[in-house]
């Protein structure tokens, strides 16, 4: 097994930092001043009706959305318009997709092996020796070889974690990692997540599995049109909901 | 066997079954297919009955009533125009040279047969190979072609071996050495067609004397060749975010889809000297290459682009959210899955390419076509047998074209398209 724990001492300074993060697509204000943090190794799940921002907001962290107003400083490094900054946080954050994403045309082994190759250097036999642990991590080491569209839906999600394993990232972000696939597929990609959090891994996932995030979180965020309207660890959270609307949302999605 | 997807390699509950017979044979798939039906099979006999009296005629035309004594009479014209006449060549020994440059053709696909896994580069060397050698056997008398230019024909077989072999068994046997001498070949094709003055065996042969299917060929080598670079870089610069870029683009595409290629070529003798210095050795055959090229690099551009345009938005995300870099991301994951879905509308459009080379005539260069058309004009007394000269224009036309669609569904199959 790899060891995917930061190699960075912890510091006191919180993993992620958002300070007051607005975002308009258009004249349409998605964000409407997000203040929040993530310490080293925490977990911390996001939850919210559809629209709230969710995706925009964690898509803010490694800029696939650029926020208009405020500060996101992630593991020290404001995410500013220099691109080399852009681009160290990318190498640092992995990001798992709800549609995959994986590359079709390129190998099982090759889309693991991609961005280590080309963006971290690393001799190719080191990287295939790397991805193939990773593999077998996520539990699928004889599809190697494969393309995605040979695999199942759980499969390639499991594939996109390594894929995201591969560089070695200090922070996780998943997005809806289990929306699109069957139930049975689903809990073999929340093994893999839960796996990954005991070994240490900052992660904020936007999901809707309650089990999964009662067990997993150490905090649950409520995002509600564009800002975070409540923000408890998951006992209180769904015991104790203070807020009205979060009281409705869960009685929605607990029926 | 597909074991590997049984969880922890448990036997299956149930023995396994072969699939269902379904009928098999020609006896079979006919009644399947043409005779299942009181309606269906009415319309076969209909229309079996006239393909075969259609068939009939045709064969009987091609057998007994046409006379291919044109196509004879034209013979290596055909091929290299008038590049060995007295005119072009005093002496007639130019010949070799043409020769020369389809044994580097003959070897390189030898070398593709050798490093290729499937069978397809294989069956594509063997039947280009084949047909070579046949000419070798064309019963004209040996003052018409003579002992030399049989051997020279012939060699295409060792050729063919020596390639494969290179592709094989040395470290030249890769796709990247493959391109480096194709591009070579093609140059030293270049110079050897042209000749170096003062050398004896290499008399200079002026350019506008280059003709037949070396110059289809020829021109559409060039344009194939180029237009897919220059085209893939017109399609990203249209997508760029850097205005002026975005507008040239967007200006050179326009401009050229918007002329018809017959007007390009007319206004090449007036427009392409203005972009060269005064001294410039401009030909013909210069003008209408660039010309053709970029005309096909404007509708390649747009077809990579629509298949950049369906490329789902995910993919380059995921890519930069790995931390790729903007032109890798492009590089190494949207232009080659962008390419591999429009394949089928890029050789589309290296076909219409070929076919088009056919148009130089207007500028006054004896392509195929033209050799055949202009020997009709001189020679009267073929009149008459004008069908059965356009009939075999139109073959060599097609054998080549199909040649390249053939190849492009093997490629398309050996990527998986639509299926990965
Ligand atoms: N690229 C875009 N351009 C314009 N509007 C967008 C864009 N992306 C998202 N939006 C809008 O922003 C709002 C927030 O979207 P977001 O995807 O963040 O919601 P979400 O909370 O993730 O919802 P869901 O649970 O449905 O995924 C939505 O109203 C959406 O329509
Ligand atoms: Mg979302």
């Amino acid at each position: 097994m790899i060891d995917t724990k930061p190699e960075t001492a912890p510091n006191e300074e919180p993993m992620i930092i958002a300070r007051d993060v607005h975002k308009w697509f258009g004249n349409f204000h998605v964000l409407r001043g997000v203040t929040t943090s993530v310490e080293l190794g925490n977990k911390v799940v996001i939850v919210g009706p559809s629209g709230s921002g969710k995706s925009t907001f964690i898509r803010t962290i490694n800029r696939l959305e650029e926020h208009q107003r405020g500060d996101i400083i992630v593991d020290g490094t404001p995410l500013t318009q220099d691109v080399r900054n852009i681009d160290a946080i990318r190498r640092d954050v992995g990001m798992v997709f709800q549609q995959f994403n994986l590359f079709p045309h390129l190998s099982v082994l090759q889309n693991v092996t991609l961005a280590p190759v080309k963006v971290r250097k690393w001799k190719r036999s080191d990287a295939d020796d790397v991805a193939m642990e990773l593999l077998t991590r996520v539990g699928i080491p004889e599809q190697a070889n494969k393309y995605p569209g040979e695999l199942s839906g759980g499969q390639q999600q499991r594939v996109a974690i390594a894929r995201a394993l591969a560089m070695r990232p200090k922070i996780m972000l998943f997005d809806e990692p289990t929306s699109a696939l069957d139930p049975e597929m689903i809990r073999e990609v929340l093994d893999v997540m839960r796996d990954l959090a005991e070994s240490g891994m900052t992660m904020i996932i936007v999901t809707h599995e309650i089990g999964f995030a009662t067990e997993v979180a150490d905090r649950i965020l409520m995002f509600d049109e564009g800002v975070i309207i409540e923000d408890a660890p998951p006992a209180q959270f769904f015991n104790n909901p203070q807020q009205p609307r979060t009281q409705t949302f869960l009685s929605q999605i607990l029926t | 066997m597909a074991a590997d997807t049984q969880a922890g390699g448990r036997p299956p509950a149930t023995p396994d079954i072969p699939p269902p017979r379904t009928e098999t044979g020609a006896i079979g798939w006919a009644y399947a297919n043409l005779f299942n039906s009181r309606h269906n099979a009415a319309l076969t006999v209909l229309v079996g009955a006239v393909t075969a009296i259609g068939l009939w005629f045709c064969l009987k035309w091609i057998i007994f009533d046409a006379d291919w004594s044109v196509i004879a009479t034209i013979g290596g014209r055909f091929i290299i125009g008038n590049y060995n006449t007295d005119h072009a060549c005093p002496g007639n020994n130019c010949f070799w040279r043409p020769q020369i440059s389809l044994l580097m053709v003959t070897t390189l696909l030898g070398m593709g047969w050798g490093i290729a896994a499937g069978g397809t580069a294989k069956r594509v060397a063997i039947a280009a190979t084949a047909i070579i050698i046949l000419l070798a056997f064309l019963p004209y008398s040996l003052e018409r072609m003579g002992w030399d230019v049989r051997l020279l024909l012939l060699a295409n077989a060792p050729a063919l071996a020596l390639g494969w072999a290179l592709g094989r068994y040395t470290p030249l046997g890769s796709v990247r050495w493959i391109i480096i001498f194709t591009v070579a070949g093609f140059l030293i094709h270049l110079l050897l067609m042209r000749g170096i003055e003062g050398v004896p065996a290499l008399q200079p042969v002026a350019i506008n004397q280059w003709g037949g299917l070396t110059l289809n060929l020829m021109l559409a080598a060039a344009g194939i060749g180029l237009s897919l670079p220059i085209g893939i870089a017109l399609a990203l610069g249209r997508r760029s975010r850097m205005p002026v870029v975005k507008l040239l683009c967007v200006a050179f595409i326009e401009v050229f889809r918007g002329v018809p290629l017959i007007t390009l070529l007319f206004m090449s003798q007036v427009l392409v000297p203005l972009a060269f210095p005064e001294d410039f050795p401009l030909d013909n055959l210069f003008r209408a290459a660039v010309v053709i090229t970029l005309f096909s690099s404007a509708y390649m551009a747009e077809n990579i682009r629509g298949g950049l345009q369906a490329l789902h938005r995910g993919q380059a995300e995921a890519a930069r959210a790995l931390g790729l870099p903007g032109w890798q991301t492009t590089m190494l994951i949207s232009l080659p899955q962008a390419i591999r879905n429009v394949i089928p509308a890029i050789v589309g459009q290296f076909i219409g390419l070929f076919k088009d080379t056919s148009l130089v005539y207007i500028i006054s260069m004896l392509d195929v076509l033209e050799i055949g058309r202009t020997f009709i004009q001189g020679n009267t007394e073929y009149l008459s047998h004008a069908k059965e000269l356009f009939i075999f224009i139109a073959l060599v036309f097609w054998v080549f074209t199909y040649g390249m669609s053939y190849i492009s569904g093997k490629v398309e199959e050996h990527l998986g398209v639509g299926r990965r």
